[in-house]
């Protein structure tokens, strides 16, 4: 595994020509044993079908809603491959396999009936809300950038990292934010010439193009010497199965490993909006979203004790299914924390159950937990950001969950 | 210190409101570049010039009547190679499936055993299952097991174990099978040979090649992935069509679009193409979609992006791409327990069940109101979208492999009563329903409005000053919905030529690639790198999921990895390591780095650009190509 003090010994060469080493770098080497918090994201893009994802088996309404697409009990003819009992009510979809384990070892904790009290049924603006952490308004920068404390002369300039080719919502505004698509692939020309053109930027009178240039130069700088050092071995295999997601979380494990001084992360994984033949459809994209994050989880090992994972998506669907075996845009939905600080191998929130008078709008799944209930414990308990006013402006927190742990 | 006078200066040209910005008039000198930055894919050596020869305001009247430009031989030339873009979809359907490697037939489980006892042994009791199991003869028997998931018999061990074999058996003899019709490289090749296919320097790949037999190397060239041909278009055309025909109907396409966008001299219909194929996007990766594409694209985008806006929202409707993409194609009327010959004949889900439409989907109603027309805020509410589908159900695909044409099926329609923003739609009607819903919409000012905002916006600049928005949406209205007449009105504004607007849009990846293209004048003999690299930025051709398209804006492109992946993009590019894209070795030879940064950028270098080169270069003579792509990396170049 990478160590600091192993990850300094490279970047003195790729420093040459650039001015002397930023201070975040000597804070680095002096400071090994402080680990640091990380915070990963991962946004499921299209509203996943919270309902199949973790379904309420046991209910018999459940069954008249869902006649062909619901979740059969656990146990039945798949056996062990089958859906997962999570308590006797609630089943983990059986494509979830790999989260069998985490459940057990108590690392993963469910949130259901959660989501955001904006009616809207639009991905766009659903995702927008919930991105940017302000539902019902516009706001050009995201909840994750403003949870960071500002960046000092000792902050990472991997300190908060999309994965993917483009600057999620979720992820913009005052901070420094960078986009990684490939660790490998992030060259940006030779290093003759990357000193030129990060003048170019540095100085440009386009504000927005002069604080990407100086993200990008300053990680680019990073992700090179962190490029030469050897990879981590042929377990990661496991990533591959995972599909984009997974080789994005690879990317990231890395990052992590390497002590990269990443703190807020995010990824997505898209394909979940079932209208129809949901069966097939989200057996397929659940078993890569499981199989990445478990993949992700296996390869930090000891490392998740300081890392928090949290998936959302913009809103649940229809509790009832559609004429073509699907589901259409609903409300509720569910949310995973997973890692070493949570308080798992539990559901939390309030079941408003699915009788006709406890759904919203009579046809989906009530939102009893808003969204930002839990990801303001997520900020404030793990990333110790303790100014949430400015985090989710408005919003007034409840008692809280009790996700993490002490 | 100096550098920070400089920026200093140019805040104080540029007035910080950018409101008022739309106000300031263009000098003469920048209206060409900026005419051609916004009708075009980017400006080509000599563009400039011959825009100020033909004048601003003809060369844009031109622009708005493709029909009457002649076609650049070139790219007619180009596009002759891609002999699949003008198939229909049924010829694609027939004459390109998936795949060509059909492993040996295999008898399906009904023919093994009767439907009742392939249930028992999914989903029957253990006695259920040994007795058929027992009454099988030896061959039926493996066979059968082929099918049944191991787990299946978690009771017995040894039959568990004998239900593995069958299956690693079968799996091992379609392997065997499938080598010999497709043998892998090592197959074909001696070691030295196989190394020089893959790894080989183009010279020594194209004596490779040249030295095998056709029938051999036809073999070759579909046993090496399609990226390691780049450069060699015909031969992964050859490779494709033997394994993976419907793989080369979809790369003709996308290499099309590029060859258009980079010869075609009817540059605004190409830019419009892109615009409203974004604004109307279907997504590759959908069911059916993909052999559909050609046809979307030709047939129901193409014809109208100057026309009427009434004949695109409903060319795309009623394509099968569409009513794939948003599900439509299997919204019926709730009392409708199937569908019939219509639409998707694989009608299994897991649970073993038959799929039988029954119901409304509301995907293709609410996105039509939301993305298509009135948008997000354009006053509808859950009930339209639901009396928006139900008016809808019955446009389906007539049959999705033989014949994938749009067809009204009476018999999925819902016949009742629908209000849709307020308009009744009367009880008893058909097809009618849907059109009258169409057209209700086009002429919705919702419509109008939005349209003539995302037009401006693609056009102006990311949030355009509302009086131009305005203006267009009242050209809109009058002409009902002549494309046409409301870009016409846009060009013609102040605001379209104003301080506010120059260099106020970033450019999108597909943008950046193909500008660095046109202003470096490369020859293209094979697109394939350039589709890769797009997408590798972030913009797959066809390949964008979510209804929304692409992000019309500079916040999602302006990302560290888009800007160092564009860099990186033009140092590919100028280095000649684009296999299949030629830049001219000499073209900058003598040149200094100021007029080399000029005849790229087709303006003066911003003084960032210029001061950086000015030190970072002092006393190191870099390579003219060097400097061009460092050029090409520039903030300057990455905006339009």
């Amino acid at each position: 595994m990478l160590t600091r003090r192993c990850f300094l010994r490279g970047p003195a060469v790729v420093m040459a020509g650039y001015g002397s080493a930023p201070l975040w770098l000597a804070r680095a080497a002096s400071a090994a044993e402080t680990k640091r918090k990380t915070l990963v994201v991962i946004f499921q893009r299209g509203a996943a079908d919270g309902l199949n994802i973790v379904a309420p088996f046991s209910e018999p309404r459940y069954k008249e809603l869902r006649p062909m697409i619901g979740i059969q009990a656990p146990g039945g003819m798949n056996g062990p491959n089958g859906p997962i009992d999570l308590d006797g009510h609630f089943a983990l979809h059986a494509s979830l396999q790999p989260f069998k384990d985490l459940w057990q070892k108590q690392q993963l904790a469910i949130v259901h009936a959660v989501g955001s009290p904006d009616p809207s049924r639009s991905h766009f603006d659903a995702q927008d809300y919930m991105e940017s952490g302000v539902p019902g308004k516009v706001c050009a920068d995201g909840w994750l950038n403003r949870a960071l404390p500002a960046a000092g002369p000792e902050t990472s300039p991997l300190q908060a990292v999309a994965l993917g080719p483009q600057m999620p919502h979720t992820l913009r505004g005052p901070r420094p934010a960078i986009s990684v698509s490939a660790l490998q692939s992030l060259q940006g020309g030779n290093d003759e010439t990357a000193g030129v053109l990060e003048s170019m930027y540095a100085a440009s009178a386009d504000q927005r193009l002069a604080a990407t240039g100086k993200d990008a130069f300053a990680a680019r700088r990073m992700i090179q010497s962190i490029g030469r050092q050897p990879f981590d071995g042929p377990r990661n295999n496991a990533f591959l199965q995972g599909g984009e997601l997974g080789r994005n979380l690879q990317q990231l494990a890395r990052l992590i490993k390497a002590d990269a001084g990443v703190e807020a992360a995010f990824a997505e994984i898209g394909g979940w909006d079932h209208h129809g033949n949901e069966v097939g459809q989200l057996f397929g994209v659940l078993r890569q979203f499981g199989m990445a994050i478990d993949a992700f989880c296996k390869d930090l090992g000891d490392r998740m004790e300081d890392v928090v994972l949290v998936t959302m998506s913009e809103f649940g669907r229809t509790a009832q299914e559609n004429g073509n075996g699907g589901t259409d845009h609903g409300h509720g939905g569910v949310m995973m924390v997973m890692g070493g600080p949570v308080r798992g191998g539990k559901i939390y929130g309030r079941w408003p159950g699915l009788e006709p008078e406890q759904l919203y709008e009579g046809r989906d799944l009530a939102v009893t937990t808003d969204f930002r209930e839990v990801l303001s414990e997520l900020v404030s308990r793990h990333l110790g950001q303790k100014d949430l006013s400015q985090v989710f402006p408005g919003y007034r927190r409840g008692e809280g969950l009790g996700l993490l742990k002490g | 210190m100096t550098r920070l006078v400089i920026v200093t200066t140019i805040l104080t040209v540029v007035p910080a409101n950018a409101q008022n910005s739309f106000d300031i008039k263009l000098p003469a000198e920048q209206r060409s570049v900026h005419a051609l930055n916004r009708l075009t894919f980017g400006p080509r050596p000599g563009d400039v010039e011959a825009v100020r020869r033909i004048g601003i305001e003809k060369w844009i009247a031109i622009q708005l009547h493709p029909e009457s430009l002649p076609e650049d031989s070139v790219l007619e030339q180009r596009l002759r190679q891609l002999d699949t873009l003008g198939l229909d979809t049924a010829t694609i359907l027939k004459d390109y499936p998936v795949t060509t490697m059909r492993p040996m037939q295999r008898p399906q489980p009904t023919e093994i055993v009767t439907q009742e006892q392939f249930s028992a042994l999914l989903r029957g009791r253990e006695e259920d299952q040994l007795a058929v199991l027992n009454k099988l003869d030896a061959t039926k028997r493996r066979q059968i097991l082929t099918y049944l998931p191991p787990q299946n018999f978690a009771y017995s061990p040894e039959l568990k174990k004998e239900a593995e074999a069958a299956r690693m058996a079968e799996q091992e003899e379609r392997q065997q099978e499938l080598r010999k019709m497709n043998p892998p490289l090592q197959d074909l090749l001696s070691p030295e040979q196989a190394r020089m296919a893959t790894g080989g320097t183009p010279e020594q790949r194209q004596e490779l090649f040249a030295s095998l037999d056709p029938a051999k190397l036809q073999q070759v060239a579909s046993a090496m992935a399609p990226a390691s041909l780049a450069g060699f278009p015909e031969l992964r055309r050859q490779g494709m069509m033997k394994r993976f025909p419907q793989q080369l109907a979809f790369s003709d396409l996308k290499e099309g679009r590029i060859y258009r966008a980079v010869y075609s001299s009817r540059q605004l219909q190409e830019v419009l193409v892109d615009f409203w194929l974004n604004h109307f996007n279907v997504f590759e990766g959908k069911m059916n979609v993909r052999p559909l594409l050609p046809s979307f694209e030709r047939d129901a985008i193409r014809p109208h992006v100057l026309g009427r806006f009434k004949d695109l929202l409903l060319a795309t409707a009623r394509h099968p791409a569409m009513l794939y993409y948003l599900d439509n194609f299997e919204s019926t009327a709730p009392e409708i327990f199937s569908i019939g010959p219509f639409a998707d004949p694989v009608g299994f889900t897991v649970q073993g069940l038959s799929r039988r439409a029954h119901g409304i989907n509301e995907n293709y109603g609410r996105e039509l109101m939301e993305l298509h027309t009135l948008g997000v805020k354009g006053g509808y509410t859950q009930q339209d979208v639901i009396a928006v589908a139900r008016c809808f159900t019955g446009w389906t695909v007539r049959q999705p492999a033989s014949d994938p044409t749009f067809v009204f099926a009476a018999f999925m329609h819902d016949t009742g009563e629908k209000v849709v923003l307020g308009h009744k739609i009367a009880a008893g009607g058909g097809e009618q329903d849907g059109l009258q819903v169409i057209d209700i919409l086009a002429h919705h000012p919702a419509t109008a409005k939005l349209i003539s905002r995302e037009l401006a916006q693609r056009f102006v600049a990311d949030d355009p000053p509302p009086s131009l928005v305005d203006r267009m949406a009242q050209v809109f209205t009058k002409t009902d919905g002549d494309l046409r007449a409301v870009m016409a009105a846009m060009f013609a504004a102040p605001e379209f030529f104003s301080q506010g607007a120059r260099l106020a849009k970033v450019k999108s990846p597909l943008e950046m690639v193909v500008s660095s293209v046109r202003t470096s004048g490369a020859e293209v003999t094979d697109p394939w790198m350039l589709v890769q690299r797009i997408a590798d930025l972030g913009e797959p051709l066809y390949g964008k999921v979510e209804p929304t398209g692409y992000p019309n804006t500079a916040e999602a492109w302006l990302s560290t990895a888009n800007l160092l992946g564009r860099i990186s993009f033009a140092s590919e590019l100028m280095a000649g390591k684009l296999a299949g894209v030629k830049v001219d070795p000499v073209r900058f030879e003598g040149q200094n780095q100021l007029a080399i940064a000029r005849e790229l950028l087709e303006a003066e270098p911003s003084p960032a650009v210029r001061d950086a080169m000015e030190t970072g270069f002092e006393g190191k003579d870099p390579a003219p190509l060097s400097i061009a792509a460092v050029v090409m990396g520039s903030p300057d170049f990455q905006k339009r």
